[in-house]
């Protein structure tokens, strides 16, 4: 009986090992591949459903990322090259759903490491991650906690980064002091919150009323933006929106007449914001994800290989559906296939030993340290520089890449006080 | 004899089942089930003529309520889903002051306003409901052995035994109100009100207890859910959970005890293992609707109807 074999002094090892000899066709971490034998990464994300635009955008991203490996020869481990392949589970951003996927790709599948968006759907996913040790990332580092070893958000700290554009912004435009913000009432939602009140308050700026939580479900935005316009801000901050939300917000500030200056975690599928306003409303518009055609992609201290042949082939096929998760997955992998080769190895605890090692990693925007011990409660988050991206004349322009610790240096205290008045600490949580 | 021999038969089928599945739809399974409590606690509600929009949301103030009365109170995990499922009960009797003096249409957009209102509180008071992250960490149904079988709730198996004893004596429960005068009433309450309430029947204190037994079966799947995921949040019980329950009800009909779960059966099988077997992963969306549609227009008496005309088929010579 399954029960009793799981009940008989179960280890992370002999669960995997009795689950690959039962699961037909599984070949799982820690069990050695097969020469040439394709190694499995799980991707189990959102693809349908409001939140699919940070899920579906990804794995086209991982698709393209899976060519260009293979036709390298694949990944090299100690036993020889073996090609990779992505197995997919929608999790339509629910818990339930994101276990069973979980449990379809480690028990059936036999991945060797499952990348996930987090924030919803990572709580139903812990208890597998824990009983099974497989390797997950997240996007989301406030899915992190010290209960959860075999957790890792390796190339979005998200909402920390968000700060980096409000720094841009208090330089670039002094004059204003003033700013609201409005959120979707979700996982993603308040820590964004909270770290834009850090960000805004480092600078000085004013946030004028309580930030406008909407309800996730909510269609009809025109109410919302005529309470953000009501004060006169000087900024209106959109948070962490997901697309569904920024675009109609845009269109509605626009028809509304808004003036002032705009920032957002976000601004996927910019061009059809503009479509719906204009060029002239979208000028200045700042957020945090660039398109990886940008000239300063080809820098030396990035690490993305050949962003702008990614990003092309990505646009040829996939024309107007470059986003925020676009590449993140992709440089997750890169990040993974390093350690892997590394390791000589596929098994979770080994590519994580080497993920780790000397406690500094290569991000996608430069080298970065595995931090996160005061937020996190673990330092399982790689982080370094990030970039601030502004709309100029219709396109994402990179307008300069600013340190994340360095501000956490100085104004760490001021992140911690909001995280802890949204109940947004790791030791918050449930 | 057949008679005779079906449950035993059918408990021995249901016995093996999971045993035929893979580990994914062991999964499954379980909110499988879980659901088939949900929808055939809401077909005793439709019973009485009232269609609601805030049954999912009772679910989950079931599972809100489990979940606190474990982490806070420390009470006992089975003890707990039972005192969810009465929190539910009760919160319906509560709500039932103002949404029973509605009827038809307006008791449905009542009764969403309601669970909505429901929904919003869970979010606003981060404490103790957690806001809009929900509550984490809910304590598992602790394992135990019964010699032959050691029950380890991790495993889906293991639950979905322990759910399917749970969700069956549920529904030998529900089945017998239904076949009980009170399930008659709640018939006549629907069919023939005013001759009902001629009959001296108070058609408003038969429509909430109609309310609060399926609302306390629903707080008794909620509980289930949130102990087997460990997480919930008001988005776990929101109007797109609604909406599949109502197309379940419908697909399958609500003229027979059997119908919803026919639904229910089918249409999960449909969308979550046939439809991503056959990689239509991101699609299922759209060709989910297009099968509802095409099921409404060719079948409007549901799946029951199939079923209905089999057995009358066999019952002519």
């Amino acid at each position: 009986m399954i029960s009793k074999i799981m009940a008989a002094g179960l280890s992370r090892r002999t669960f995997l090992k009795s689950t690959a000899i039962t699961a037909v066709g599984a070949a799982l971490p820690g069990a050695a591949l097969a020469a040439g034998e394709p190694i499995k990464i799980g991707f189990l994300a959102p693809l349908t459903g409001a939140v699919a635009a940070w899920g579906k955008p990804g794995l086209d991203g991982c698709q393209i990322w899976a060519e260009r490996v293979n036709a390298a020869g694949g990944i090299e481990l100690s036993d020889g090259k073996h090609p990779v392949e992505f197995v997919s589970y929608d999790n339509e951003y629910d818990p339930a759903k994101a276990r069973t996927g979980a449990t379809k790709l480690i028990r059936e599948d036999g991945v060797s490491f499952i990348m996930m968006l987090g924030g919803d759907t990572w709580p139903g996913v812990q208890p597998v991650a824990d009983k099974t040790g497989m390797l997950f990332s997240t996007l989301l580092p406030s899915d992190l906690s010290p209960d959860s070893t075999t957790l890792i958000a390796p190339t979005e700290v998200h909402p920390i980064y968000l700060v980096t554009g409000v720094d841009y912004l208090a330089d670039t435009y002094p004059d204003a002091k003033t700013a609201v913000i409005c959120a979707q009432d979700d996982a993603l939602g308040l820590p964004s919150v909270a770290t834009y009140l850090a960000a805004f308050e480092a600078r000085g700026i004013e946030v004028l009323e309580e930030p406008l939580l909407f309800d996730p479900a909510t269609t009809d935005f025109a109410p919302i933006v005529t309470g953000l316009m009501s004060s006169n801000p000087d900024i209106i901050c959109l948070d962490t929106c997901y697309s569904d939300y920024v675009h109609p917000i845009c269109e509605q500030l626009f028809q509304q007449g808004y003036e002032g200056k705009l920032i957002s975690a976000t601004a996927d599928f910019y061009d059809q914001m503009i479509a719906k306003t204009s060029k002239e409303f979208m000028e200045g518009f700042i957020f945090q994800f660039p398109d990886f055609d940008d000239p300063a992609m080809a820098g030396d201290k990035i690490n993305f290989e050949d962003a702008k042949g990614f990003y092309d082939a990505y646009a040829e096929r996939h024309p107007g559906e470059w986003g925020a998760v676009s590449w993140e997955y992709a440089s997750i992998m890169d990040l993974w296939k390093a350690a892997a080769e590394k390791a000589g190895s596929a098994d979770p605890d080994a590519v994580i030993t080497a993920m780790k090692e000397g406690g500094t990693g290569k991000h996608a925007f430069g080298d970065a340290k595995w931090w996160g011990t005061e937020l996190f409660g673990i330092d399982n988050a790689l982080v370094g520089d990030w970039p601030v991206v502004v709309i100029e004349d219709g396109k994402a322009v990179i307008k300069g890449f600013k340190s994340i610790p360095d501000w956490y240096d100085q104004h760490g205290d001021l992140l911690i006080k909001h995280m802890q008045a949204y109940d947004q600490m790791y030791d918050q949580r449930g | 004899m057949l008679k005779f021999l079906i449950w035993p038969l059918a408990a021995i089928a249901l016995l093996a089942l999971p045993h035929g599945l893979s580990f994914s739809q062991q999964e499954i399974l379980v909110f499988l089930t879980i659901n088939i409590l949900l929808v055939t606690s809401y077909r005793l509600l439709t019973l009485t003529g009232e269609w609601s929009l805030a049954h999912v949301v009772i679910m989950g103030v079931g599972a809100y309520a489990s979940a606190l009365f474990t982490k806070e109170l420390g009470i006992y995990v089975p003890v707990s889903m039972l005192l969810g499922g009465l929190v539910s009960a009760l919160i319906a009797v509560i709500l039932s002051f103002p949404l029973f003096r509605m009827k038809g249409f307006y008791f449905l957009i009542g009764s969403f306003a309601a669970g909505e209102i429901i929904r919003l509180l869970w979010k606003h008071f981060r404490d103790p409901f957690g806001g809009a992250k929900g509550i984490k960490g809910i304590d598992p149904m602790p394992d135990f052995s019964i010699g032959i079988y050691d029950f380890d709730f991790f495993e889906p198996v293991s639950y979905f035994y322990f759910a399917g004893l749970v969700v069956a004596v549920c529904m030998w429960i529900l089945w017998r109100i239904e076949r009980s005068p009170v399930g008659l009433t709640f018939h006549a309450v629907h069919w023939q009100d005013k001759l009902a309430e001629a009959s001296g029947v108070n058609l408003r204190a038969y429509r909430t207890l109609a309310f609060a037994v399926a609302s306390g079966f629903a707080g008794i799947g909620g509980a289930l859910l949130a102990h087997y995921i460990g997480t919930i949040n008001p988005n776990s019980f929101d109007l797109d959970y609604m909406v599949f329950v109502l197309t379940w009800a419908i697909v399958g009909g609500t003229g027979t005890f059997y119908g919803p779960i026919l639904g229910c059966v089918a249409l999960t099988i449909l969308n979550e293992v046939i439809l991503r077997e056959m990689g239509f992963e991101q699609a299922r969306p759209l060709i989910y609707g297009c099968i509802l549609i095409a099921s409404i227009l060719f079948l409007p008496n549901g799946l029951e109807s199939i079923v209905q005309k089999f057995t009358k088929r066999r019952a002519k010579p």
